[in-house]
């Protein structure tokens, strides 16, 4: 018995040794003892040491950084900028606005503006009484140090696009910037600034940079002109705190917006959905990223204090910047063919493949831009009369305008309360309209292009049986794998011989970058600003490769001379010519006509907060901006949250 | 003059192993249809940040050279086996890029060993010391129960036992934390207290469906070994049965357990992915599977080259440990 003990209490000095050789510490020591516990006379404290009342909890999209004192935003294996540091700490010359749909500055006061008419000569002058978090002054010398320390730095990868963009950035005094590009420029602002989610171009502090080995450099301890400061990380990289800078009012926040709320913010990784539900359930997060419908329908259940951005159905925010559908590979027969990719189009039954997919909790999209607010006004509604009359080559009329009608009708017989009741609304929420489901058409279309079909299934023009694969991510991404299991379900009703490959992230973006598919849930559809000529670039020809090289853009290898030569025009109009928008509007229907891309749905975010600790965040009746979590524009929000006295 | 020839054979087959396992682990991920840095762009394109595809070109370019990813396989092989060899450098990690392979390995190592090697020792012992109870005196109602109750824990995937102890501690009755947040450092009270709280609940669902394993071979061994002839002539004998257990059944029946237990520590460096994941645990499991998801050759060939060298040291250790557990076995 007394050797049993001895090899318990062996196996548990052996644990203890082992684990205890690992720097498992904060780096700093908490200010106060941890644990999830009330402490004495002060409240619940965070598992970090900080009162939870003064603590911001948000979830980390990226998951755990295996190397979390790697903070250096120019090398690709550096902490998750969303992890916090592009939201807290880091800035961008310019951010954007995504409800008004615009660029706004942040570390720039002004917008590039030419100084000459060549388009290759700028100036833009920065913000005045900006520090960075250790204190000393920020000024234009730091914006030309990052722009020579990447001219000169090759091993970086950003490094190579930016010598393609900019040949100097010189800084005429300490607010002022001079810039030269290589090519004449209209969009600088969009290329060095936030179109979506973030930028490349940060600017870096000089007097801590110009030290160090810019590839080697490891900035551990992260400096910036945000208006919060790390304070601790956790060393296994599932978490790090930040701390509001007692000099926020010299922040890029402080200056433009306020004072931001919490104190502390707290970017933690839970882990698998599960435990995420469960943190929100018990208040130990307030800010969570995408969950499944499934999980929303849980956690509305158990926690009262949990807000989605619509207080009701359909709940999700439907104004993330991606669109998501069927990407063809318009290379490979029989997808090269257009009526065959309009025939897929037709016989896609969109209202029951919004069921499957997000139980109706969907907008559709009819055109290659997302259906997002700002794009719906700009391109969706003005292109319905257009939708209405277009025909296919044999006259046929695919659109209709019911879809949104015929939702609500479809979501009130399951008893949904909410919904929707006038025309304008329910719009708004489900959408312009979409393509009829008309298997009829499709066997036409079908026919015309040499398939025949046998009993109840379709063969290919040579005879064989039509077998068709479609690629999808397999459990990340959760609306685009869905979709492609409902979509599958749609065409195989129809007589193909459908399948679902799920693959995980690497092979399924390699997939798409060599051409290895024929039909993937991909979403090469994504603009946010009015002006889309960026976003749209990628379908420009010039980036076709043969299939089986990596492709930079137009992955769908689709070659349609009118719609490279509007955006070869749209990248020497400036963004405010009123042509920009009508030369989107015609590549659009350049794009509905070719359909190398079947849109069907915005992306609808579930993406929560709790307010038991925190009010003032964004949803549907207060949209000061979008719940973009992850975007390096949430250190503008942070002013609207406070406590909410729990 | 024998031993001196199982000892050359046993280290020839253990170099065999090792050297056909680390180039089937360099070759294996180039075959796959998945490119690292494309991982890394679809990664970033997945968060819907924009890339211009002049962007795309360029940085492809970049991260291939930085990457070491030119060239041919065969010179990429060769440089690898070089630098393994000589320097024991797996190089960099590319879903990482720059940080060390070695320097992540050397990260997460303690916190896996520390995990499994308690949860698989403690496991064993108990369960062997069950088994062993339950198929020597299969007749008794206690080896039933005991036999009962690991019969129905052993066929529980142990991610559904992980799942349901969340559920229970630290949800329902929220004794232990949901996610894993270690205090302090070193050999502080904060941090071996906070490590005990921590890996309580992964090293208890790897334990009790552990345990079920071991019991459930042990009683199957120790029952056939009970009947056996010798055991029955110990008895008329006069032994006691106390001693017949300890002395007969549980060395015979201990051989193919301490086989076991050696090739299970070896597999130890593999970690316990699910386990890790659901307790977001920071051990080498994590490491294997985010490494495969992002292509990451580098991080592959280190990780898995851990795994058999381990697995090959622990085979070699046990055929020398067997003739000294086993006096039948000699070495010839």
């Amino acid at each position: 018995m007394r050797d049993k003990a001895w090899i318990v209490c062996y196996l548990m000095a052996i644990f203890v040794l082992l684990t205890a050789c690992t720097d498992s510490g904060a780096t700093q020591p908490p200010a106060a003892s941890g644990g999830n516990q009330e402490a004495s006379g002060s409240g619940k404290m965070t598992d970090v040491g900080t009162p939870r009342s003064e603590t911001l909890i948000v979830d980390i999209l990226s998951g755990r950084s295996p190397d979390p004192d790697r903070m250096n935003p120019y090398m690709p294996g550096a902490v998750a900028m969303d992890s916090g540091l592009h939201q807290l700490i880091y800035a961008s010359m310019w951010e954007i606005d995504t409800v008004k749909g615009e660029q706004i500055p942040d570390l720039a006061a002004t917008m590039p503006e030419p100084l000459d008419d060549t388009n290759t000569k700028f100036r833009f002058k920065i913000q005045e009484g900006l520090a960075w978090s250790d204190g000393v002054e920020f000024t234009a010398d730091d914006v030309q140090y990052t722009a020579d320390m990447l001219l000169k730095t090759k091993e970086i990868g950003y490094s190579g696009y930016f010598s393609s963009l900019v040949k100097s950035m010189k800084a005429v005094d300490k607010t002022t910037i001079e810039v030269e590009t290589v090519q004449p420029e209209t969009r600088l602002a969009q290329k060095l600034g936030v179109v979506i989610w973030g930028t490349s171009f940060r600017v870096m502090p000089k007097h801590i940079w110009e030290k160090e080995d810019p590839t080697q450099f490891k900035f551990t301890d992260p400096v910036g002109v945000g208006p919060y400061k790390l304070s601790k990380r956790d060393p296994q990289g599932n978490w790090f705190l930040y701390e509001k800078r007692e000099d926020w009012q010299k922040s890029d926040v402080g200056k433009l917006v306020g004072e931001p709320g919490p104190r502390y913010v707290l970017f933690k990784y839970f882990g698998p959905e599960e435990k995420r539900i469960v943190a929100a359930i018990q208040h130990d997060m307030d800010i969570l990223q995408d969950i499944t419908p499934e999980s929303w329908e849980v956690l509305r259940q158990k926690n009262e204090y949990a807000k989605a951005w619509y207080e009701n159905f359909p709940y999700a925010d439907m104004n993330d910047p991606c669109e998501r559908g069927m990407s063809f590979n318009a290379s490979k027969a029989p997808y090269d063919n257009e009526d065959v990719r309009w025939a897929l189009t037709l016989l896609t039954d969109i209202k029951n493949v919004s069921m499957a997919t997000f139980g109706g909790m969907l907008r559709v999209s009819p055109i290659i831009l997302p259906p997002i607010s700002v794009l719906q006004e700009t391109y969706h509604k003005p292109m319905k009369d257009w939708l209405k009359e277009f025909q296919l080559s044999d006259g046929y009329k695919p659109f209709e305008d019911t879809y949104a009608k015929d939702m609500v009708d479809m979501l009130k017989q399951q008893g949904i309360k909410g919904l929707p009741t006038d025309s304008a609304e329910m719009e708004n929420t489900f959408g312009v309209g979409w393509f009829k489901y008309d298997p009829e058409e499709a066997t036409k279309l079908l026919e015309k292009a040499g398939f025949k079909k046998e009993g109840d299934k379709w063969l290919l023009p040579d005879g064989s049986p039509w077998k068709l694969t479609i690629n999808a991510p397999a459990n990340f991404e959760v609306q685009s794998m869905r979709l492609a299991f409902a979509v599958a379900d749609s065409w195989r009703k129809n007589g193909i011989d459908v399948n679902v490959q799920q693959m995980d992230a690497a092979t399924f973006w390699d997939s798409e970058s060599t051409g290895n598919f024929e039909v993937g849930s991909y979403w090469p559809a994504c603009g946010l600003l009015p002006d889309s000529t960026a976003n749209l670039q990628g379908w420009n020809k010039e980036y076709i490769v043969p299939n089986g090289q990596q492709a930079p853009g137009n992955r769908n290898r689709w070659a349609n001379d009118r719609v490279s030569g509007l955006l070869e025009g749209l990248n020497a109009m400036e963004p405010s010519d009123p042509k920009v928008i009508a030369d989107i509007t015609e590549i659009n229907k350049e794009m509905v006509k070719g359909m190398p891309f079947i849109p069907m749905f915005g992306t609808s975010k579930f993406v929560p907060v709790d307010t038991y600790y925190w009010q003032g965040f964004q949803n549907a009746e207060n949209e000061f901006e979008g719940p973009w979590w992850w975007w390096s524009q949430f250190k503008f929000y942070t002013p609207n949250y406070k406590p909410s006295g729990n | 003059m024998d031993f001196y020839k199982f000892l050359l054979s046993r280290i020839l087959t253990f170099i065999l192993v090792v050297f056909i396992g680390i180039t089937a682990v360099f070759f294996v991920p180039r075959f796959l249809p998945s490119d690292p840095v494309e991982a890394m762009i679809g990664q970033m394109t997945s968060k819907s940040a924009f890339l211009d595809p002049k962007a795309v070109e360029t940085l492809r370019e970049t991260l291939n050279e930085s990457f070491g990813l030119q060239g041919s396989v065969l010179s990429q092989y060769l440089g690898f086996f070089k630098r393994v060899l000589l320097t024991q450098d797996f190089g960099p990690s590319l879903a990482n890029y720059p940080a060390p392979v070695n320097e992540l390995i050397g990260r997460a190592l303690p916190w896996t060993m520390g995990l499994l090697l308690t949860s698989t020792v403690i496991s064993w012992l108990i369960g062997n010391a069950i088994g062993l109870l339950a198929g020597f005196r299969k007749e008794k109602p206690y080896s039933k129960a005991l036999e009962a109750i690991s019969i129905a824990l052993y066929p529980i995937p142990y991610y559904i036992f992980a799942l349901v102890l969340i559920m229970l501690f630290s949800y329902i009755f929220p004794v232990f934390p949901l996610t894993a947040t270690f205090q302090g450092a070193g050999f502080t009270w904060e941090h071996i207290r906070s490590l005990i709280i921590n890996s309580t609940l992964p090293a208890l669902s790897m334990i009790l469906v552990g345990t079920g394993w071991w019991v459930i071979s042990m009683k199957t061994i120790s029952s056939g070994i009970a009947e056996e002839d010798y055991v029955h002539f110990a008895r008329l004998k006069g032994v006691k049965e106390r001693k017949i257990m300890s002395r007969y059944v549980l060395p015979n029946a201990a051989l193919p357990q301490v086989t076991m237990l050696a090739l299970q520590l070896g597999a130890i460096f593999n970690g316990a992915l699910v386990t890790e994941i659901l307790f977001g645990y920071p051990g080498v499991g994590t490491l294997i599977y985010n490494s495969i998801l992002q292509a990451d050759y580098n991080l592959i060939m280190g990780t898995i080259t851990l795994s058999i060298i381990a697995v090959a040291g622990a085979t070699f250790v046990v055929d020398f440990l067997y003739p000294f557990l086993d006096p039948r076995v000699r070495y010839k």
